[in-house]
């Protein structure tokens, strides 16, 4: 239908590998069936033919009816009619056997592809770069991994055995009915070209209609669920009759949109039944006269409108249907396509090995970053983490903090400069290796919609229960947990209960705990969390057995101020490095904020009842207009 | 996978007639067209079944009349029951889809129409994505079955009764010979619509699983990846792909066994008539057409008896969607005017008018708001799940107790704030006021007398109230506005956003006022709506001011911009604030420290201050917070 046709059939033929054969046996099964089910009617008609009719027409009987014959004879059959009868019976299970391993044989075909095409999907979404993830719109990304999948299985499930099946019929049927009476055959398919087009310009006309039916659903929808998720700011106003008078218009636009789709597909499905009447009408008529001058027997009369009843009520009303919703899985199979075309993170050619007994010791070397061309995030920044060391980072929002984690984790990778983990550089190591070493809490973690104690598991699959309450109880969790009713079982999100941010944030570093990395990065991961909490998760983590390096980024001078060593970083630069004693005694970002909390502390513990007059001033200086 | 998933799959359970009778209701307006459909079926039953009939005719006309047969006569007949069909399904799929389509619109409409009575109690358990199914897909649903099921019904019956009719006519004795296979094919259709409903309800449940775990794959995607847990997650979604395929397959299999078997009974059932039919057309007693006609017959069969089947099973199948709605439409709101202040709105509203009275005959002006005694408890529900059936008759498993024994006045004018843990019963003050709930003991007085004995919709328009998340509904911003006051002119509208320091971030947008906002205001910033959402509050020119202050970070020009907003919009009103701005708490006239239910502490700023107390710890850590985020959002300029 498009000119992409050949290559999108290519792929689907490379995804059918594997179950070629399959398809194929489905296939001979299908002619099987079909040539078995049009002998029943064949029965049928050698039957009135040779036992009510005798002598009427001469004709040779069908090759089960011969066989019949050739046992028990003519009298014979006569006498036990029970015979044709069963003959019946038994075509049709063979012809019902093969059918039914034709099903068998498409489904088990079409579902194995269709489960191999999701696990691709998945499996390739999951090594996609992240900055893949960060351009995409997830919405898409799911839709084609769901209903384009569906539409590409209803295609090799459902429409490849449907046009087969009107194909197949007509094959086997078309030579029966020629060797019967030709120019009758003719006659009896005289008017299908015109149905299958008739369906055809049909359907793909009626899309439109469709279309704007799923738009007025939409718009009704919208509707719907703004009233609802905004339904205190309707009370708060007292506007029910505003908010009804409004749903009601796109209710009844809604309606009268279903009601016009239904009055095209009632124009539609009589007149196709007209088609499809007239054609058997003119069989009738047109037969009858055959047999009255003698060029067909009754038999063959009935055989022709048996056959003809099963094409047209069957498969060939309904083929302009499947041949237009075929095109949609053109389409889809092209959008799934495009998502595997995408480059999976790369790796180098010869990794690297990283040590298995880790230091922890990081070391950023003149590395420079932009995310887009032009705008660089990241100049020549270099700094040193020892083994051990707690190491803070602090800086104005957009300074490039979060950037830092990113090149760590190897998601992006430098335009300049390296990285070294104990004297590796991580360019030249795989990024899995990389990761399993580094244990992140990021400002809003992602807690996956299991229980809690797989969560934290996710950190160390094999952790033991000990080791994860440990975590927990470091985490200063492990309380909460426990006033769930279900405790660590407590299943999480959609299906289960909603966590805090802070809790979120504290189980998160639970499954980082339990991971035991050489290097523990929290990148503003304690936002959340009240100061009192978080001065006793920090201690934990100094305790922490065999610790190891640890890199904390906040806001909150509280959080950092205990650190080993601080860099204070902005636009991209590194402006200011040394411990907390050092960096006081410096002018600059840090000690600004210093003497925030020192003067009102000062100012709290002076005189009480006369307002905190410095407090006051640095707090007015603070919520001064800063741009004018 | 838990319980709930499975409930709806209750098969077993017997069709309720008294609620299908509650649901038929919605049909009552249709009277005419429900006639019409039905008569029209009957007729395309009737219609339909003469085809064999006629071949019969032709059969035996050749047989008797050989090249006399009247062929012309047959053709008229034959075009005669054509036309009459082809016109009848013409009406008959209009009538239907007219019906399924004015029932779910009028079922949606109720429901709507109830949704905006119901208490918020009956929110607090029931997700927004529950509602919106109950209001589509069980409506679609529903209304489908009711209008297709009509039609199927009554032209099953006829087909069935006239086959039936014109076989006992042709040959009662054969007639019931061939209808032996009959009862067969009902209960093979029956037993096999069931089979293959349920595992493709299964196959969608783990499809709609299928979903979430590619919605969660990608938005975990950094998390897999810091966690490297690249291999395990695709082994959760192999197992989970696998049993799709499994149940699809599944599927798949019931629908290739049904329909072979259903043929294969018909054809048994032509075996009988050639078997019994034969001997008779042989003995003379039947002619040849007869025996054509039953044979064709009992393979038309299977058609009425399949959609019967699936009829039944699809009522079996929908009760669930009848009864979430029914639940839904039929809910009465747990907050509404008593009989009481019903009788006296009806009164007031009798006689002209009176100036400074309000629409239950009482004074309109708010002079003071007192809480005496006031103790409050969420009811609380077990969580609820996507496939419950009746979420309404869940029993409450425990009580929380929010509020204990709350007192407090306010007098017109005063500036209220709220400060405290999250938790500790800010919030639910504030809905306790708006009578979003009412309370468990105690009373809330207006002017001295109980807000129970006062016209909800009164109380609920003198307030105005600004949330949080601030709200906005897609369409202009005018109409956002607007809202707060409906017919309020394009100048009023003007200087309600002057007034809040909106107009000037307005007029820089493409099209001003008439900007779009975006669904749930998505092209605005979160400090735009929140300043578009006191515009809205204050053209409504409320008596009583309610704001629950938004705590998300926000630039330092708009974050200015809304503390001048609020402080316009609180000036000598009447407010309650959850404040957690400094700037806001300082200049209340009473500040109130809210913990675990009580008071804490009360008084101004500088009395509490003084006391050293929570307000102190809370103040310190605020004023730090704000001093170091105003640092670092411009470390050059501080």
């Amino acid at each position: 239908m498009s000119a992409t046709s050949p290559t999108v059939y290519r792929s689907l033929w490379f995804w059918m590998r594997g179950h070629r054969l399959r398809y194929g046996a489905a296939v001979l099964a299908l002619l099987l069936s079909v040539y078995f089910s049009f002998q029943v009617p064949l029965v049928i008609a050698d039957v009135i033919d040779a036992i009510f009719r005798e002598g009427a027409a001469d004709r040779e009987p069908s090759r089960f009816v011969k066989l019949l014959l050739r046992v028990v004879g003519s009298d014979g059959l006569r006498r036990h009619l029970w015979l044709p009868g069963l003959l019946m019976v038994g075509l049709m299970l063979v012809a019902g056997g093969f059918s039914y391993l034709r099903g068998l044989w498409i489904a088990q075909a079409s579902e194995s592809i269709i489960r191999a095409m999701r696990e691709r999907i998945y499996d390739h979404l999951q090594h996609l770069p992240v900055a893949f993830h960060a351009a995409a719109d997830t919405g898409d990304l799911v839709q084609r991994s769901t209903s384009d999948v569906e539409t590409v299985r209803n295609f090799l499930g459902g429409q490849v055995t449907e046009l087969g099946r009107g194909i197949i019929m007509l094959i086997v049927l078309i030579p029966i009915m020629l060797t019967i009476n030709w120019v009758m055959t003719l006659y009896a398919l005289s008017l299908t070209p015109l149905i299958i087009l008739a369906s055809l310009f049909f359907f793909s006309r009626i899309k439109a209609a469709f279309k704007e039916q799923d738009e007025a659903e939409a718009a009704m929808t919208t509707v719907l669920q703004e009233n609802l998720t905004g339904i205190r700011v309707v009370r708060a106003f007292a506007r029910q009759e505003h908010e009804i008078a409004k749903f009601q218009g796109k209710n009844a636009a809604y309606r009268d949109l279903q009601y016009r789709v239904v009055c095209l597909m009632a124009w539609y499905w009589p007149s196709s039944d007209l088609m499809c009447l007239a054609q058997t009408g003119f069989v009738l008529v047109v037969g009858a006269r055959f047999v009255q001058h003698d060029a067909l027997s009754v038999g063959q009369l009935f055989f022709y409108m048996a056959c003809l009843g099963m094409l047209l009520w069957g498969p060939l009303r309904n083929m302009g249907r499947v041949l237009v919703d075929m095109g949609k899985a053109q389409v889809a199979i092209g959008r799934i396509e495009e998502i595997l075309r995408e480059p999976r993170e790369s790796g180098p050619a010869r990794p690297m090995a990283l040590p298995t007994e880790m230091r922890g010791e990081i070391e950023f070397d003149r590395v420079s970053f932009a995310y887009q061309d032009g705008q660089p995030v990241l100049h020549e920044v270099s700094f040193r983490v020892e083994p051990g060391q707690t190491f803070a980072i602090l800086g104005p929002t957009g300074s490039g903090k979060s950037t830092l984690v990113s090149l760590l984790l190897r998601f992006h990778d430098p335009a300049a400069g390296a990285i070294r983990i104990d004297g590796v550089d991580i360019g030249q190591a795989e990024r899995k290796a990389v990761r399993a070493r580094i244990g992140v809490v990021l400002q809003e973690p992602f807690l996956y919609s299991k229980t809690l104690r797989d969560n934290i598991r996710f950190g160390h699959s094999e952790a033991p229960r000990e080791r994860i309450e440990a975590a927990a109880i470091a985490a200063c969790v492990h309380d909460n947990i426990l006033d769930f009713e279900k405790g660590y079982e407590t299943e999480i999100g959609e299906r289960g209960v909603t966590l805090s941010g802070g809790q979120r944030q504290r189980v998160a570093l639970a499954r980082a705990i339990v991971k035991d990395p050489p290097i523990l990065i929290l990148d503003d991961a304690l936002s959340a969390v009240d100061t009192h909490t978080e001065r006793l998760i920090l201690r934990a983590l100094a305790d922490r057995h065999g610790r190891k390096t640890t890199i904390l980024i906040a806001h909150r001078l509280s959080t950092l101020m205990h650190a080993d060593r601080i860099l204070v970083l902005d636009h991209g630069r590194v402006i200011q490095t040394g411990s907390h004693a050092e960096l006081v005694n410096q002018e600059g970002l840090y000690r600004r904020l210093w003497s925030i909390q020192t003067s009102l502390q000062q100012d709290l513990a002076g005189d009480p009842p006369a307002p905190a007059a410095e407090a006051r001033a640095a707090l007015a200086q603070a919520e001064a207009p800063t741009h004018v | 996978m838990s319980e709930t998933v499975f409930r709806e799959e209750e098969f077993n359970k017997r069709l309720d007639p008294r609620l299908w009778w509650r649901i038929l209701q919605f049909a009552r307006p249709y009277r005419p067209l429900v006639g019409g459909l039905m008569t029209i079926a009957l007729l395309v039953g009737l219609t339909e079944s003469l085809y064999n009939l006629l071949v019969k005719r032709v059969i035996d006309g050749l047989v008797e009349f050989g090249p006399d047969a009247p062929l012309f006569s047959y053709a008229l007949q034959y075009a005669a029951i054509t036309i009459t069909l082809v016109v009848c399904v013409f009406i008959f799929i209009r009538f239907a889809g007219k019906l399924s389509a004015f029932i779910s619109h009028d079922i949606r409409r109720a429901g709507f129409a109830r949704l905006q009575e119901l208490s918020f109690s009956f929110y607090d358990h029931r997700p927004v994505g529950w509602l919106m199914a109950r209001m589509t897909s069980d409506c679609e649903r529903l209304s489908s079955v009711l209008a297709w099921g009509l039609l199927d019904l009554t032209w099953g019956t006829a087909f069935m009764s006239a086959i039936a009719v014109i076989l006992f006519y042709l040959n009662w004795k054969l007639a019931l010979i061939v209808f032996t296979v009959v009862p067969v094919l009902a209960w093979i259709s029956l037993h096999f619509q069931r089979v293959i409903l349920r595992s493709s309800r299964l196959v969608r449940k783990i499809n709609s699983r299928l979903t979430g775990s590619f919605n969660e794959g990608i938005s975990a995607v950094r998390t897999t990846k810091t966690l490297v847990r690249e291999e395990g997650s695709l082994r959760e979604f192999a197992s989970l792909a696998g049993e799709m395929r499994r149940a699809s397959i599944r599927n798949a299999v019931q629908s290739a066994l049904y329909f072979p078997l259903v043929i294969t009974i018909g054809s048994a059932g032509a075996g009988l008539a050639i078997w019994f039919g034969g001997r008779d057309v042989l003995a003379g007693v039947i002619s040849l057409g007869t025996l054509v006609a039953f044979v064709s017959y009992s393979r038309d069969f299977f058609m009425p008896v399949q959609e019967l089947a699936r009829l039944f099973t699809n009522l079996q199948m929908a009760q669930a969607s009848a009864e979430r709605i029914i639940g839904l439409v039929d809910t009465e709101p747990e907050i509404r005017d008593s009989a009481e202040v019903r009788t006296s709105i009806a009164r007031a509203g009798a006689q002209p008018p009176v100036a400074g009275r309000a629409i239950d005959g009482l004074p309109d002006r708010i002079e003071t708001i007192e809480f005496r005694g006031v103790s409050f408890a969420y009811n609380v529900r077990k969580p609820m799940g996507a496939d419950d059936a009746s979420a309404g008759e869940r029993e409450v498993i425990k009580v929380h107790p929010v509020l204990d024994d709350f007192n407090f006045q306010v007098q017109a004018g005063q500036t209220i704030a709220l400060v405290g843990p999250t938790g500790g019963g800010k919030s639910t003050i504030i809905s306790l006021l708006c009578r979003f709930y009412e309370p468990t003991a105690g009373e809330i007085l207006i002017n001295g007398i109980d807000y129970r004995r006062r016209s909800l919709h009164w109380l609920q328009s003198n307030l105005g109230i600004v949330l949080q998340s601030p709200h906005l509904f897609s369409g202009t911003i005018r109409e956002n506005i607007a809202y707060g006051r409906l017919e309020a002119s394009d100048e009023e509208i003007v200087r309600a956003a002057q007034l809040v320091n909106a107009h000037e971030f307005i007029m820089a947008m493409p099209g001003g006022y008439g900007a779009q906002v975006g669904e749930g205001g998505v092209n605005l910033s979160t400090g735009q709506k929140q300043l578009i959402s006191f515009a809205r509050a204050i053209l409504a020119d409320p008596q009583v001011f309610v704001m629950d202050e938004a705590t998300s970070s926000i630039d330092t020009e708009t974050e200015r911009l809304i503390q001048a907003g609020i402080e316009r919009v609180l000036s000598n009103r009447t407010s309650f604030v959850i404040a957690h701005r400094l700037s806001t708490i300082r200049r209340a006239d009473c500040i109130l420290v809210i913990e675990k239910g009580r008071i804490a502490e009360q008084g101004t700023h500088e009395q509490l201050l003084a006391a050293r107390g929570h307000y102190h710890d809370l103040y310190t850590h605020q004023f730090t917070r704000e001093a170091e985020e105003q640092v670092l959002a411009d470390p050059l300029l501080a």
